[in-house]
């Protein structure tokens, strides 16, 4: 299952916060990659002997059970309308799954501490708020790194057919004049022109957040390698 | 402008001139003398390869001209050559002109060869995504190949429909051969555990899962139980000291598991060649010069003619010297075709005849010697 | 023109460059990397090398000067497809243009020559240019001259010789900084300074036209080149081409290629293999120094043997994917741009020429205008649209 490109630019609005959306069930706002539980689903009112009508608490799915139906088996109908309804809603684990990430950095040890300040304090949630975040954006990018339609390409050429896996972008050695660029180049810039050449789409704007979410990317891959910036 | 017409009109001749007048009255000079005498000269003054008498006297052409000889100076004559094209990886020619112009070129090389070599195989990865018009496409200019051609499946080809329109253009994907005294083996070593039917892939989602190098869902390639007996079996009756030669996609042994640079079998696949006293593998999927010595086999790697990979993080076989960084801005750089060259004693010189670039020949000699003699060079740019 | 007039033209040209200073823009940094050590160009000898630069009497007939091929009037070049040298003999190669040639690396279509100073001695010996049997002769017919004795003893203290002779006249050519063009005035921020066409070209040039891939340009090295050589196809025009790279290469796979080469020189034409004869590398088989762009305005006709008479012609030869041969450049392919892309670049490209041609810009827009609407015998769009490709011609044999 991969993502169509309108959906996925919808997801990156998303995952770069610009779009607010309906609370479900009390979570946080937004979709997230979880879907909502379908156990705070309301059961409306029926007559003895008719079909029972569960509503989701997104407010439009709903299932017509039988009563006496278990709680599991309305559940999972639910679900699985919602799930077809919305097919990217995993797309965090598929992306995972399909191509791995390196991890952001470990800020576990911050936790707890304290600085005599209320700002100085990290609990756990921060922690675990601070990576979902973070490689959310990154994972968005390794969608779109391996997808030539995201990508815009006209020739079906993707990054990771010479870029598998991120290797060999050495984001480490920017900024460096690049001749042919007549110019010094940014990891962005030289992304753009792979975009404009091999690829053979339209470069992106600086804040297009699928160029963004490609840097994330590239950056995340290339974890622990030394900075060298003009290294050819 | 003729030089020796200058020269008598003008009547004194400058420096250059004058340095290139003796150097063709040298020429000019050993022409005269009787072949014995002439090879003794011609010997001391370009090496030990007429010397040898391993060329023909009367011309100084080597026996393989696009693709240059061994750099240890002294171009002995194979057996027999055969040249390779792989990992085209064709899209229809409207959606993208750069694999298939690529794919035009490689075959526009081999046609030029001089001699021209006994057969070409094809490596596997001719479509990209398996579909009907990009194999039907390949086919097509595949068949403007002056030599027998030898075909081999990749996984590019075959996850699309399971080998359905391969076998339609191309016959079985697995068979063995002789040639000149040589064992040859294609294998399908591709074959990878059914991971699609839980899932409900379509036959598009799975090829697309198994296209992307990096794609963490499909498995491991093997050459699988079945055609391991089919190997053994096929082996039966050809004596150990008959050379091998074996065509394999996936390498058939184990580089980089995360990039599909491995064979899950290996080990199995690698005790069955084993027995074998000259063995070569030669394979495609990795778009390298990428070289190996496991025991008493060699491994060669094709280059593409579509894109090069970079060279895995990990598990760099220590007889590989890199072939240099390909530069971005040139799209042929990193990538080509190339030929094989079998000598008598069964072992190979691998040729990778790489765009804009010099060919590099990797020699029997360097596997033998275990990367003591024949080293090729080191290049200036490694991958990063 | 006779050298007197260039003479005079050039003077208001120069008149504020006297000695080999830093252009304005370029790091003094690099551009001590230009100038050699032992040849700084001071007064004395920039205006030594400008004499000799007009100086027939090098020449065996006394008729040929550097100015000759290198004329003024013509942007420095001499406006032929191949130059042509004493006794009306016709060389194989296009004579580029002196301006800014301080920027290359090296000099010649080939290279072979590291410096200015190197190049300005070999067509004074060479039999079909300036026909002199060597150094020596050449320093003969002037030393005798008052005025040089004086010249050179100025310039470096001792009597004329050959090598003083080379460092003058290259000090001379290092003066010859033409960068002032319209686009520099539109590169400082001046958007009108330059057609809305020639902006389009210079986008297209450095986006899909895929020009700064080796025609690169910085303010360090502000001219529009790699310094490397490169095959772009002009060379496989020519019929015995491919015969005569499968000569190079089975020069190459002996053990002593130096020699067979060389026999190659004698027996053969190898103009045509370029960059080859000096690397003996194969991948320069066929390849030439990437021109500069600077002035490119006013010096057709266009490629290391002037065979392409237009800028459109050149544009053309480019959008179809030059021509395809074994030693192709993988950067050169098929650029699908359109004809008013064509005609956007060509704009661009004639914005490069310095000020201080403009009237001779202007008479080669209309010339090369005229000629194009005419002619355009390199357009090919069934390549540039990518109908056809680059090699499908050479397997159905149609080479």
């Amino acid at each position: 299952m991969f993502a169509s490109k309108a959906s996925l630019t919808s997801l990156l609005l998303l995952a770069l916060g610009t779009a607010a959306l309906a609370n479900c069930g009390g979570g946080a706002g937004g979709k997230s990659a979880e879907a909502p539980s379908a156990t705070t689903g309301t059961a409306a009112e029926s007559a003895p002997g008719a079909g029972m009508e569960v509503l989701l608490c997104d407010g439009q799915t709903k299932t017509v059970v039988p009563p006496g139906t278990s709680g599991t088996a309305i559940a999972g109908d639910l679900m699985t309308q919602w799930l077809r309804k919305n097919p990217n809603s995993s797309w965090e684990a598929e992306e995972r799954e399909r191509h791995t990430l390196e991890p952001s950095a470990d800020n576990d040890d911050l936790v707890g501490r304290v600085n005599g300040q209320t700002y100085g304090s990290i609990t756990h949630q921060d922690v675990a708020l601070w990576k979902t975040e973070t490689e959310r954006v990154a994972l968005a990018g390794s969608s779109v790194f391996h997808d030539a339609g995201a990508l815009g390409s006209t020739d079906g050429v993707s990054c990771d057919m010479c870029h598998p896996h991120a290797a060999n972008t050495h984001p480490e050695t920017y900024p460096k004049f690049q001749p042919q660029l007549g110019r010094v180049a940014l990891l962005r810039d030289m992304i753009n022109w792979c975009i404009e050449h091999p690829v053979r789409g339209k470069a992106f704007d600086s804040d297009d957040p699928k160029l963004r979410a490609l840097e994330a990317y590239i950056l995340a891959q290339r974890k622990g390698k030394t900075l060298n910036y003009g290294k050819h | 402008m003729d030089r020796e017409k200058a020269r008598r009109r003008v009547g004194h001749e400058s420096i250059e001139t004058r340095h290139l007048r003796e150097r063709g009255e040298l020429f000019q000079a050993l022409k005269s003398l009787d072949r014995r005498s002439f090879m003794k000269v011609s010997a001391a003054a370009f090496g030990a390869a007429a010397a040898q008498g391993l060329l023909p006297p009367h011309s100084f052409q080597p026996v393989s001209v696009a693709h240059a000889a061994s750099p240890t100076g002294t171009p002995d004559t194979p057996k027999f050559t055969f040249a390779y094209i792989s990992d085209s990886h064709l899209y229809d020619r409207n959606l993208n002109d750069r694999f298939v112009n690529q794919l035009m070129r490689a075959v526009d090389d081999i046609n030029a060869m001089d001699p021209q070599p006994d057969f070409v195989l094809y490596g596997g990865d001719l479509a990209q995504l398996g579909k009907p018009v990009e194999l039907e496409l390949g086919a097509q200019i595949l068949k403007n190949i002056k030599a027998p051609r030898r075909m081999m499946v990749g996984e590019h080809d075959w996850y699309f429909d399971m080998g359905e329109k391969w076998r339609e253009l191309f016959g079985e994907p697995r068979y063995s051969f002789d040639h000149k005294g040589v064992h040859f083996v294609v294998l399908n070593s591709v074959i990878e555990k059914d991971f699609w039917t839980e899932r409900k892939m379509t036959a598009l989602e799975r090829m697309m899962t198994v296209a992307g190098l990096d794609n963490g869902i499909q498995s491991r390639f093997t050459v699988g139980d079945e055609q391991r007996e089919w190997l053994k079996k096929d082996l039966e009756k050809v004596g150990k000291g008959v050379p091998l030669i074996v065509f394999s996609h996936s390498p058939l042994y184990k580089l980089y598991k995360a990039w599909n640079f491995w064979t899950d079998d290996a080990e199995q696949v690698q005790a069955i060649l084993g027995k074998y006293k000259d063995v070569t593998v030669i394979h495609g999927h990795t778009h390298q010069l990428l070289t190996n010595r496991i025991g008493n086999i060699s491994f060669h790697g094709m280059l593409s003619t579509a894109w090069p990979w970079p060279y895995a993080p990990e598990g760099m076989p220590k007889l590989t010297i890199q072939m240099g960084r390909p530069d971005p801005f040139n799209p042929h750089d990193g990538i080509g075709d190339g030929s094989v060259q079998v000598h008598a004693d069964g072992l190979v010189d691998k040729i990778y005849n790489l765009w804009n670039r010099n060919p590099v020949t990797v020699t029997r000699q360097y596997l033998a010697s275990n990367g003591a003699k024949d080293k090729p060079a080191a290049p200036l740019l490694a991958s990063y | 023109m006779p050298f007197q007039q260039q003479e005079s033209q050039l003077t208001p040209w120069l008149a504020s460059a006297a000695t080999v200073t830093v252009p304005q823009g370029v790091s003094p940094a690099y551009w001590r990397t230009v100038v050699p050590e032992g040849n700084p160009g001071n007064g004395a000898q920039v205006a030594l090398g400008r004499k000799l630069y007009f100086e027939p009497r090098l020449s065996k007939d006394h008729s040929v000067a550097c100015a000759t091929c290198h004329d003024v009037s013509r942007g420095f070049n001499d406006h032929r497809g191949r130059a042509e040298g004493v006794g009306d003999q016709i060389g194989h190669r296009n004579a580029p243009t002196t301006l800014n040639a301080a920027f290359y690396s090296t000099q010649f279509w080939d290279g072979r020559a590291p410096t200015l100073e190197d190049q300005a001695k070999l067509p004074i010996t060479n039999p079909i240019e300036m026909g002199m049997p060597n150094g020596d002769a050449a320093v003969a017919a002037i030393a005798d001259d008052p005025e040089y004795k004086k010249g050179f003893q100025d310039a470096y203290g001792r009597a004329p010789n050959f090598d003083d002779l080379g460092r003058a006249i290259a000090s001379f050519e290092r003066t010859l900084i033409f960068l002032s063009s319209p686009f520099d005035r539109f590169a400082q921020g001046d958007a009108n300074a330059i057609s809305a066409d020639a902006r389009a070209g210079w986008a297209l040039f450095n986006g899909r036209a895929r020009c700064g891939g080796c025609h690169q340009m910085s303010s360090s090295n502000p001219i529009g080149t790699d310094n490397r050589f490169h095959n772009i196809g002009v060379s496989a025009r020519h019929q015995d081409f491919e015969q005569l790279a499968n000569k190079g290469l089975q020069a190459l796979a002996q053990g002593k290629s130096r020699e067979s080469i060389d026999r190659l020189a004698i027996e053969t034409d190898l103009s045509e293999l370029g960059r080859f004869v000096v690397t003996e590398d194969r991948a320069d088989i066929g390849a030439f120094k990437t021109s500069q762009v600077r002035n490119v305005g006013v010096t057709a006709p266009y490629m290391h043997d002037g065979s392409l008479p237009t800028l459109w012609d050149v544009i053309d030869h480019y959008n179809k994917g030059g021509e395809a041969n074994p030693y192709l450049d993988g950067g050169i392919e098929p650029l699908n741009l359109t004809e008013a892309e064509v005609d956007q670049l060509v704009a661009f490209l004639f914005s490069l020429t310095d000020d201080r041609l403009a009237a001779q810009n202007e008479g080669e827009k209309a010339r090369q205008g005229a000629l194009a609407k005419t002619q355009r015998p390199f357009r090919d769009t069934a390549l540039a649209s990518r109908k056809v490709f680059p090699f499908e011609a050479r397997l159905q044999g149609g080479k």
